[in-house]
């Protein structure tokens, strides 16, 4: 390889005034252009639209440019964008280097335009630092499994399964519960046609258990994914329905004769099933399944079978294992159960029932036959009030809004007035009406025009009559300005969507991040809101957010769209950014040591006795937590070399060391919630210089030594949330256990504890990441600038000591 | 909802407030006879002042100088305070935790306090009664302590909205679902019934300015207590009692109702569990005549 010196080119975006309006941004440019190797810079409005990039392309070519930096947005936002830029010019793509100067500096340090410019400079000195010391790399082939999982068999993932099979594809589809269908299946009539539900759901729940290219995995758990995209590996346990599926023709005998009832999930416990049974009539597939919890084996069951012989007492769970490219994640919701507010009485009071009760009650089809009585007397209600946002849009419960209970509600009392005319008084108390979408403003005046009573204001307390149980509503009528107590003879609660109750294991096993409202993360919410940060991951439905049936299904055939994307491609290209073994320098050739092989979170390192360890470079996702393991430095991560970050902490603390922060971040969750600090215009001092790393796991202890040495003020390690948040599953824990052994020594030393923290903060975590630095300001204020040096200065020649070792083996 | 505090300890320093050696002495002497058995020593503090919360509508700092005071005098003994008093305990507690955790507000507090010699480090801690009954004797031990369970009469209580408002400042006990009370209560062997609207306010805030909305709120209360078939309404506050006992006359005047509901400090209840007499208990403190009660307490055991 040549060794060509660097010619570096540096771009400074203004971003509009995102970055202009408070970095000279000019002032950036003339100071790149004093770094060594900068041959040429410019400052551009908006670097990421095509003049921009083509300024860059144009620079390259004229300026025989091998290196580029652009100062601008996060390498999370345009990364790809400009590598793709260098590509088209010709230069290999990991030439490219990003500053972030916007989510870190400009959007945060509003207060503090001058030092926000200085730390502008700095983080482009450390860009140009890195860049010098780039490599060509070249982006990995893997092939792709040209099939698909799809896990949830709700309307969204239904949706997404009919889509990837009518494209040609292989899909699985994965449910939990005995049949196809989720939620809505549940429900009597759809907002805003007042179309049947399952009438509508029902023949495409048909099409997919009829679809050549579907498979239905149902009454199974997920039990483990591996693997990467392209190329996932995913292990299901089917659960023992103790009917052999092949055999059953679904007619329903077996149910006829058993004797045993218990309460049916499916009627939220208002009705009862047969220890035999299908949870409904429409159950896709339609096979029956047996609850051992209540069987009483009395056999009657497999009498009324005969000769189909379809019954098998001995089913054992059955764990299967499915190669698939891409997955989609549509697992969709729960309801909230308010039995742990007191002060709506649920779960106390007979007559109060949230509104899927309610559905199951007004279905024709349910445990009622269609008919809306009380609990407590089996009577027809006289009024019925509809209570909105129980949970929801509120700070100690729920912050946000679920989306579609103004809707549902709309749609019940809708009926319930259609059904029972004047017979029935109808209140509905809400906050806001909340109808946006196609119709449902139209659907709010039908309701209206029924002679429902809409009163605005939130209810606070519910009372029962201990001997009619008949509840009392007191609330607040904002419209009359008055406090009102409501007599109502039945209660729908119209309770919070949350995420459903397995949502983190699910995430566990997947890799996904959960948002501060529990629900599935999105890469980004306005740009990507389908994709996940994990590649060939993707989300549809209410598991993202709560929503109702047309946006699910839109997402549905979104996230199709996104899994198509990979699995119609052969092969899909994946970033070069792995782990390399220098056999040379590796002493398992000489000791038996196998330390990386034992550390990599993906068993991706093999170190055979005798023989250097080797990367299996397909299953390297990149963490580097084997490269800070390695005790004789052997290991090398392309892009994130020791020589790279070393001059990038080098850079960071060549001028007031004293008064800085030296951050080294995890590309998933720090990085990110500092970004969204920046998003989010959470102001806080600009002390911090933070070196970007793909994993915590990366950060060798070394990195702190060195920092310290160059009299860095304080050290922050950021890493994802432990125990399960780790994008790479164990690079947090790798660098806790290190860690925890090196601060001890440091504060030993005489280093105040205060200066090294090692926190965790999610992608979600913007405030939390500001309050931090905020925090750690504040510290060293209080530390004062002559104790930091006094502490430096009985630290360094130790500090030299140790590393003069490492810097000795580096140039052998 | 607790937040027991860690340190548990027999000494503690008594803070009787205004009202209740004034207006509402039998609670003060029901307790100090009953926490003597449960081994409680409580130390008099013969130098306190009003606990300042009276006077917040028309000076806040005057209410975080005037409790700070006694928050100093408990801290130059050493000893956590026990307030009898909801809105004393209220007060003291939201006051020195307020102090101790803003340094600016603690340094001007000081300040003005420091013309009496007194300064606020922050070194003790304040209780209720009832977190005191809950938390430093503890359910087994006045479980133990009761010689003859009240299981010939069932009762109810009003807990009162200062012994768990705000849960931020005050912290103890769920104030929308009151079970501690209730804990206690069943403890002496009484039996406990619920009523419609347990968690309604007394009114008594409001008493002064305006008399009959207060009035009509606490014989709305009182009507409940009766439709659930209780023998006697159990308290734990000075003020709730007065709307409910003192009052109850005029309340029966004012509305044209009959109650005839006796109201005990919890104090009493427990005593007669544990074997006090009623004089000791001095339930004749008590403006609703409580006879027929005590004489169910003294009664045939029922059934058989």
């Amino acid at each position: 390889m040549t060794e060509e010196k660097p010619r570096i080119g540096v771009f400074i975006c203004h971003c509009g005034l995102n970055i202009a309006g408070v970095i000279d941004v000019k002032e950036v440019a003339e100071y790149a252009k004093t770094l060594p190797d900068v041959f040429y810079t410019k400052d551009n409005r908006y670097t990421c639209a095509d003049p921009g990039q083509d300024e860059i392309r144009k620079a390259i070519k004229e300026h025989r440019l091998n290196r580029v930096v652009v100062a601008a947005c996060s390498p999370r936002m345009h990364e790809p964008t400009f590598r793709k830029t260098c590509a088209e010019a010709n230069l290999n793509p990991f030439f490219f280097e990003m500053a972030n100067i916007r989510e870190f500096s400009s959007w945060c340090h509003p207060s503090t335009p001058k030092e926000a410019t200085e730390k502008a400079k700095e983080i482009v000195k450390m860009a140009v630092a890195k860049a010098r010391l780039l490599r060509p790399l070249k982006e990995i082939e893997v092939p792709v499994t040209n099939k698909a999982l799809v896990i949830g068999g709700g309307i969204a993932g239904i949706n997404s399964a009919l889509d990837l099979a009518e494209m040609g594809f292989k899909v699985y589809l994965l449910e939990k519960t005995e049949s196809i269908g989720g939620h809505m299946a549940q429900l009597d009539k759809t907002f805003p046609t007042l179309d049947c539900s399952i009438c509508i759901e029902g023949p495409k729940m048909v099409d997919v258990g009829r679809h050549p290219n579907i498979e239905i995995v149902s009454y199974a758990d997920l039990v483990d994914v591996s693997g990467f995209v392209g190329n996932f590996k995913v292990k299901i346990r089917k659960n023992p329905r103790y009917i052999i599926h092949e055999d059953c023709t679904g007619c329903g005998e077996c149910k006829e004769v058993c004797p045993i009832e218990y309460p049916n999930e499916w009627d939220m416990n208002m009705g009862v099933r047969k220890a035999i049974s299908v949870p409904f009539e429409q159950s896709v597939p339609l096979v029956y399944t047996i609850n051992m919890d209540h069987c009483i084996e009395c056999y009657k069951c497999v009498d009324a079978c005969g000769a189909r012989q379809a019954i098998n007492f001995d089913q054992k769970p059955e764990e299967i294992e499915l190669e698939v490219g891409t997955i989609i994640v549509a697992t969709g919701f729960d309801i909230y159960l308010p039995y742990d507010d007191p002060l709506y009485g649920y779960g106390k009071y007979d007559n109060v029932i949230t509104a899927l009760e309610f559905e199951r009650l007004i279905l024709a089809a349910g445990p009622t036959g269609g008919k809306v009585i009380r609990a407590s007397d089996g009577e027809k209600p006289h009024s019925v009030a509809f209570i909105q946002c129980v949970g929801s849009r509120n700070l100690k419960k729920y912050e946000y809004c679920s989306g579609f209970c103004c809707m549902y509600a709309l749609k019940n009392a809708i009926l319930l007035k259609e059904k029972y005319k004047d017979d029935v008084e109808v209140y509905l108390l809400y906050m806001d009406m909340r109808t946006p979408f196609k119709g449902y403003e139209e659907f709010y005046r039908r309701a209206r025009n029924l002679g429902i009573t809409f009163i605005r204001g939130r209810a606070s307390h519910i009372l029962e009559d201990p001997e009619t149980k008949n509840l009392v509503i007191r609330a607040e009528d904002m419209t009359l300005g008055q406090p009102i107590e409501l007599p109502a003879e039945m209660v729908v609660l119209c309770t919070a969507a949350i995420p459903k109750s397995d949502a983190g294991d699910m995430a566990r096993i997947l890799n996904l991040s959960r948002g501060t409202d529990g629900f599935f993360m999105e890469s980004h919410p306005k740009l990507k809101p389908l994709d996940t940060p994990a590649d060939g991951i993707f989300l549809a439905g209410a598991c993202q957010a709560p929503k109702d049936i047309p946006y699910s299904v839109s997402q549905g055939s979104g996230a199709a769209a996104r899994a198509a994307t990979i699995l119609s491609k052969p092969k899909w290209k994946i970033e070069p950014i792995v782990a390399v073994v220098d056999p040379e320098k590796c002493r398992n050739t000489k000791v038996k040591c196998g330390i990386c092989a034992e550390r990599c979170p993906y068993g991706a390192i093999e170190a055979p006795e005798k023989q250097p360890a080797k990367v299996l470079t397909a299953m390297c996702h990149g963490c580097g937590t084997c490269v800070a393991e390695c005790p004789a430095d052997a290991i090398t991560q392309n892009h994130f070399t020791d020589e790279q970050i070393f001059a990038q902490i080098e850079k960071a603390l060549e001028e007031n060391p004293e008064g800085k922060i030296l951050g080294f971040l995890c590309n998933w969750c720090c990085y990110a919630g500092a970004d969204l600090a920046g998003t989010s215009r959470f102001e806080y001092p600009p002390l911090i210089r933070p070196i970007r790393v793909m994993c915590s796991g990366r950060v060798d202890r070394d990195f702190v030594l060195d920092a310290f040495r160059r009299g860095a003020g304080m050290v922050l390690v950021g890493a994802c949330h432990l125990p399960y948040d780790c994008h790479y599953i164990s690079g947090n824990a790798r660098m806790k256990t290190r860690m925890d052994a090196l601060a001890p020594m440091l504060e030993k030393l005489g280093l105040s504890p205060q200066r090294f923290r090692v926190e965790y903060v999610s992608a979600a975590e913007g405030l939390k990441f500001a309050e931090l630095m905020k925090e750690m300001a504040t510290q060293m204020k209080e530390l004062g600038l002559e104790k930091i040096k006094a502490e430096n200065a009985k630290l360094k020649p130790i500090l030299d000591r140790m590393l003069a070792k490492k810097e000795q083996k580096a140039q052998q | 909802m607790t937040t027991p505090e860690q340190s548990s300890s027999s000494k503690f320093l008594l803070f009787l407030g205004c009202a209740i050696p004034y207006r509402v002495s039998s609670y003060e002497i029901s307790t100090r006879k009953v926490l003597a058995k449960l081994g409680i020593e409580l130390v008099e503090m013969p130098e306190y002042n009003c606990c300042g919360l009276p006077i917040d509508p028309v000076s806040h700092e005057m209410l975080l100088t005037l409790a700070a005071r006694n928050l100093c005098l408990a801290e130059q003994q050493g000893l956590n305070m026990v307030a009898l008093c909801p809105g004393c305990a209220g007060t003291l507690r939201k006051v020195n935790k307020k102090l101790k955790e803003n340094k600016e507000l603690k340094e001007k507090i000081n300040g003005y306090l420091k013309d009496t010699g007194l300064e606020f480090k922050g070194t003790i801690e304040v209780k209720h009664l009832l977190q005191l009954l809950a938390e430093d004797v503890g359910i087994e031990k006045i479980k133990n302590a009761v010689k003859k369970p009240l299981t010939n009469i069932q009762v109810t209580e009003h807990s009162g909205c200062h012994v768990s408002r705000p849960i931020e400042g005050v912290g103890f006990d769920n104030p929308e679902n009151p079970q501690i009370l209730k804990n206690l209560i069943e403890a002496t062997g009484a039996r406990y019934v619920e009523y419609t609207d347990k968690i309604a306010c007394c009114g008594a805030p409001i008493a002064g300015v305006n008399d009959r909305i207060p009035l009509q709120l606490s014989r709305e209360k009182l009507g409940h207590v009766r439709d659930a078939g209780a023998q006697a309404l159990i308290t734990v506050c000075p003020f709730c009692h007065m709307m409910f006992d003192t009052n109850q006359p005029r309340i029966e005047r004012m509305f044209n109702e009959s109650f005839k509901i006796p109201v005990l400090h919890y104090p009493q209840l427990l005593g007669l569990a544990i074997g006090f007499s009623p004089e000791e208990m001095d339930l004749k403190g008590l403006r609703v005549d409580p006879t027929q009660i005590v004489s169910q307490v003294f009664g045939k055991a029922e059934g058989n």
